[in-house]
């Protein structure tokens, strides 16, 4: 199992305080502060795992798709070290790919409202995440989820504040070991990293071998190398 | 070679006697044997001679919702104990083979899987697929294997679940005898296992005899 597709889903669920490792049972909505960039992996908010993402000197990761909550004006950054891959046309920074573009789930409403209240807006996604982000070996990768409007909706005088759920989604694919020497590898070539392209390059690697050993065995054949 | 399925209700009794309870919210629990939900009678294994391709999971899908109510959002319960801001029941499905997890963390600890929001079961306009398994998770000869739904919102359901409220989906290819030789055969020189590549394979085969 050297080539796996993974993923990883982040809302802002948490049965106590802002954050927790992992997930736990009926796990409730914590507000998020708006206009931050927030880790997904360790952002304090939310569902969170032990340390930021990184692959190993043996990994290659391809990041394939993302999306977030389509309301409150979410969108999802991608950063591979300490750069977004994001960016405005004057290089700028920009809060990555808007929920709206890349909703999750898709289908999704592009409101969220006290009491569920659901417009009936199915949203399709309008982005596709071509091409893929490579995450080389020894890099250090992380998502950002951010938003524009607050998610705790109504009014603490009234007594009717309530907080809804946001979330974030990645889909990639973890190269490890061999797998992982072949991404590079197909990554000097100018060839993109897929299974599909690493398969491809197995089997050649496989067909030259295979002419290899019956070329030595046709000159062993005929005397020896002559 | 043949396409299979096998669809899990966590309100169903057959063979496992029971259905699925609020109390399993938050462990992860077999499809196949858990104890809950339709069951079948023995974990899922392939022989000497079966080759296993697991190309889909899905799971019941939620929905991120607004805080504060009782009603069913878009289908999915909101909640009889009052909603937290999330509707269905927060449901996951995990892959394992043998004693290995498929799906990890970035912190390289085993998750509880693909979310039903990204790979929903069933399919509608309102809950539509982020993810697709790609590659294909293979099973190789003599290899247990199981599918796990874990689930966290049990607020979201009736205290012993009712159909629909938790399911699960998973559809592979079987190769047996021959077609599983040549699945193997395809694993070790790097080609995809389908069947298409195994009928590649064949036809290979007999054009090299000469036929």
């Amino acid at each position: 199992m050297s080539m796996r597709s993974q993923v990883y889903e982040w809302a802002n669920l948490s049965t106590s305080g802002n954050y927790m490792l992992r997930r736990g049972l009926d796990a409730i909505a914590v507000t998020v502060p708006i206009d931050r960039e927030l880790s997904v992996f360790t952002g304090q908010y939310g569902n969170n795992i032990t340390k930021p993402a990184e692959t190993t000197a043996t990994q290659f990761v391809v990041i394939e798709d993302l999306a977030a909550s389509a309301y409150f004006g979410g969108a999802v950054q991608v950063v591979i070290n300490t750069t977004s891959y994001f960016q405005n046309p004057d290089v700028t920074q920009q809060a990555g790919v808007p929920g709206t573009a890349s909703p999750y789930p898709r289908g999704s409403s592009d409101t969220s409202q006290v009491a569920n209240a659901d417009n009936g807006v199915q949203l399709l996604n309008a982005f596709e995440l071509t091409p893929d982000v490579y995450v080389l070996p020894g890099q250090v990768w992380d998502m950002r989820y951010s938003q524009t409007v607050t998610n705790a909706i109504g009014s603490t005088a009234l007594n009717t504040l309530s907080t809804s759920a946001v979330a974030a989604f990645v889909k990639y694919t973890l190269y490890d070991g061999p797998d992982a020497l072949i991404a590079n590898k197909l990554l000097e070539l100018g060839v993109t990293v897929n299974p599909n392209n690493v398969d491809w390059y197995k089997r050649t690697l496989i067909e030259q071998q295979s002419a290899s050993a019956s070329a030595a065995a046709v000159a062993a054949a005929n005397g020896g190398g002559q | 070679m043949r396409s299979q399925v096998y669809e899990w209700d966590a309100s169903r009794t057959n063979v496992s006697g029971s259905a699925m309870t609020r109390t399993q919210f938050g462990s992860a629990l077999s499809i196949f044997v858990g104890g809950f939900g339709n069951n079948i009678t023995k974990p899922a294994e392939t022989t000497a001679t079966q080759f296993c391709v697991i190309e889909d999971v899905a799971v019941t899908p939620s929905a991120f919702t607004g805080y504060g109510s009782t009603v069913a959002y878009r289908g999915l319960n909101a909640g009889t104990n009052g909603s937290t801001g999330i509707a269905g029941p927060r449901a996951y499905v995990q892959i394992r083979i043998n004693t290995t997890d498929y799906f990890l963390d970035p912190d390289n600890v085993g998750n509880d899987g693909v979310p039903g929001t990204a790979s929903p079961y069933p399919r509608s306009v309102n809950f539509q697929p982020v993810f697709n398994l790609y590659p294909d998770v293979y099973v190789l000869p003599g290899q247990t294997w199981d599918v796990r739904v874990t689930a966290y919102q049990q607020n979201n359901v009736a205290s012993t679940l009712t159909t629909g409220q938790l399911q699960c989906f998973v559809k592979y290819t079987l190769y047996d005898g021959p077609d599983a030789l040549i699945a193997n055969k395809l694993l070790e020189m790097g080609i995809s296992v389908n069947p298409g590549n195994v009928d590649w394979y064949k036809r290979t085969l007999i054009q090299s005899q000469g036929m």
